[in-house]
């Protein structure tokens, strides 16, 4: 039969934002596929050269609607690598229940979004009951209910709230005990079982060599995270080990994929009720915006010629920021900042990935990487 | 305690390969000791000239295991001098992953022991900086045939800053629109953002003209 290309999107339903992917098909299988991005290209990184080094993190926010602090948390990292601040270690525990937190959500949308895309509608309704969850408890600590704005360079915006450790105990408490509401839904359908077991092969090395981390990396069977193979943060004082999955011999599929996410889920719920119980000075103490216990004195100029980057592990695989500082007479902003992320390299990868199976498989493997456009073109 | 990398261990390896890239011809690398929120880390910090680039790579690639390119970006120095008027800036991890062995039929997953790593398992980054001097057409080599995932990279980077990769296969805008005018890349300094006089802005401020595509057809 002869090929032919077809045009995908921008838009489609299973898009979480707008995108084209070209397949070209032989009948009903996939022989070729070409990403087209930038449908949503606002030029941060444009932007961010004439913002302060305070102000970026707003922005960073809005990369990724459904991580918003991972993001901005990423950036905080490189800018205090560039400045050279030293944060308190409180501050560092207030982070990372946030980050753990927002990995919840993130991970919770995903699961809520694969849902509907494979044909289980359901269980969008469940992951979304549970996400709001989190975003409330994210809520009380960052004032808004998606884009927060937490930290601050040199440390957070604001103290645990009071009854926060309370609460967040009891919330993470249930939701772990949810958890095993989704897998009931999810590995006793047969539906998502035949869409998802057996198609959207992909092995650890080809993926690394393709420059494919995070969730998607450890289905394939290996437990590299960032957390652990460049420690940042407190995750060094936390009892934890990134989750690994076992895959098939031919590669992690996108079953594979939909249980990495799961456990780690779980991980990070673990993390979260442990660091209340470590936090220095106990969950329950309250300080003042400004304290010193949670915020560092940063200097707000930048060196002439230093550069500012830190790996950091995102929801979606390893998220970076570069910030070149200074340049003349404009110490207070960054020369140049430059984005790294996840999705923009995993999307190609994803699309070589489903070339060899049918058509109706491609929302299946697509969606099983998480793709989110808006980091993705930035 | 988690298991993380410790500190010393990954001073001692960066220090190693620190040691073995400097012997490349005008290739300077140094072990700069970095520190973001509270925890210290090592870094290889390398320059490098573009002649030698392709030699450093396939040395990373080859002889120390590195496995992983994160980000490849450029900086546009207007003001940086005629040695220093490009920069291209490489960001690479050493991860030590491979294919988890098959025992019995059964895939049995990798899970190393971070506190454990020796050798060329150990993680590390690395930083390489190549300044290009003042042209108007800055190249450097591609290492898309060494890393698969710095094809994307090095599109965008020409894409936004217009330094473009030699030997790199199938480039094209993957950032802006498709029918962007050949020359154009925003992140170079000549292109200004402006908030005022915003009426200005349509005028052709940004060094093309702005015309819908239809324009002149449709009466």
């Amino acid at each position: 039969m002869a090929e032919m290309w077809i045009s995908m999107g921008p838009q489609h339903p299973m898009t979480h934002g707008l995108w084209t992917l070209k397949v070209k098909v032989d009948g009903e299988t996939v022989v070729d596929t070409e990403p087209d991005l930038g449908y949503i290209h606002r030029g941060v990184e444009k932007i961010c050269e004439s913002r302060d080094f305070t102000q970026i993190t707003t922005y960073c926010d809005r990369l990724c609607y459904a991580s918003a602090n991972t993001w901005s948390h990423s950036y905080i990292y490189a800018v205090e690598d560039l400045l050279e601040v030293e944060v308190p270690e409180r501050a560092e525990y207030i982070r990372l229940i946030a980050v753990e937190l927002q990995r919840i959500a993130s991970h919770l949308m995903w699961l809520g979004a694969y849902g509907p895309d494979i044909g289980n509608l359901s269980i969008m309704v469940w992951c979304l009951r549970e996400r709001e969850m989190m975003m409330d408890l994210l809520q009380e600590l960052g004032g808004s209910r998606m884009h927060y704005n937490f930290p601050r360079v040199g440390g957070v915006k604001r103290d645990l709230p009071h009854g926060f450790a309370q609460r967040t105990r009891a919330k993470v408490s249930l939701f772990l005990s949810r958890i095993q509401e989704y897998e009931a839904l999810f590995d006793e359908s047969t539906i998502f079982l035949i869409r998802t077991q057996g198609v959207g092969y992909s092995k650890a090395e080809e993926m690394v060599n393709h420059g494919v981390t995070g969730p998607n990396l450890r289905a394939g069977g290996v437990n590299y995270d960032v957390r652990t193979a460049h420690p940042y943060s407190v995750y060094s004082e936390l009892d934890w080990e990134p989750p690994v999955e076992r895959p098939s011999v031919k590669g992690a599929d996108c079953y594979d994929r939909y249980r990495i996410r799961v456990e780690e889920m779980r991980i990070s719920a673990m993390m979260v009720l442990e660091s209340l119980d470590k936090i220095p000075g106990g969950a329950d103490t309250y300080h003042e915006p400004g304290d010193p216990a949670i915020i560092a004195k940063a200097p707000s100029r930048a060196k002439e010629g230093t550069s500012g980057f830190h790996h950091f592990e995102d929801s979606r695989g390893e998220s970076m920021f570069y910030l070149a500082g200074g340049g003349e007479g404009r110490g207070k902003q960054p020369y140049r900042v430059s984005i790294r992320s996840p999705m923009f390299i995993t999307i190609p990868y994803a699309s070589k990935c489903m070339i060899g199976y049918k058509v109706a498989d491609i929302p299946a493997i697509m969606g099983s990487f998480d793709p989110c456009i808006g980091e993705t073109d930035r | 305690m988690g298991k993380t990398v410790s500190t010393s261990v990954q001073k001692q390896a960066a220090e190693d390969m620190c040691k073995h890239i400097s012997t490349i011809s005008g290739v300077s690398a140094e072990v700069s000791e970095r520190k973001s929120g509270t925890s210290p880390r090592s870094v290889v910090s390398v320059d490098c000239p573009p002649e030698s680039w392709r030699e450093l790579a396939e040395s990373l690639r080859g002889d120390h295991g590195v496995d992983y390119c994160s980000m490849i970006t450029g900086t546009h120095w207007p003001e940086g001098g005629s040695d220093k008027n490009w920069e291209v800036i490489y960001h690479f991890l050493r991860m030590a992953v491979g294919d988890p062995p098959v025992v019995d039929g059964m895939v049995e997953p990798i899970i190393t022991d971070p506190t454990k790593v020796t050798g060329k398992s150990v993680p590390l980054e690395i930083e390489v900086r190549i300044a290009i001097p003042e042209t108007r057409e800055p190249v450097v080599s591609s290492i898309q045939d060494l890393w698969v995932g710095a094809d994307w990279n090095e599109k965008e980077t020409w894409d936004l800053v217009g330094i473009d990769f030699e030997g790199h296969i199938g480039m094209r805008r993957v950032l802006q629109p498709h029918e962007t005018p050949v020359g154009f890349h925003p992140l170079q300094k000549q292109h200004k953002l402006r908030y005022h006089d915003f009426q200005e802005m349509y005028d052709d401020a940004q060094g093309f003209l702005r015309k819908p595509s239809d324009a002149g057809k449709i009466k």
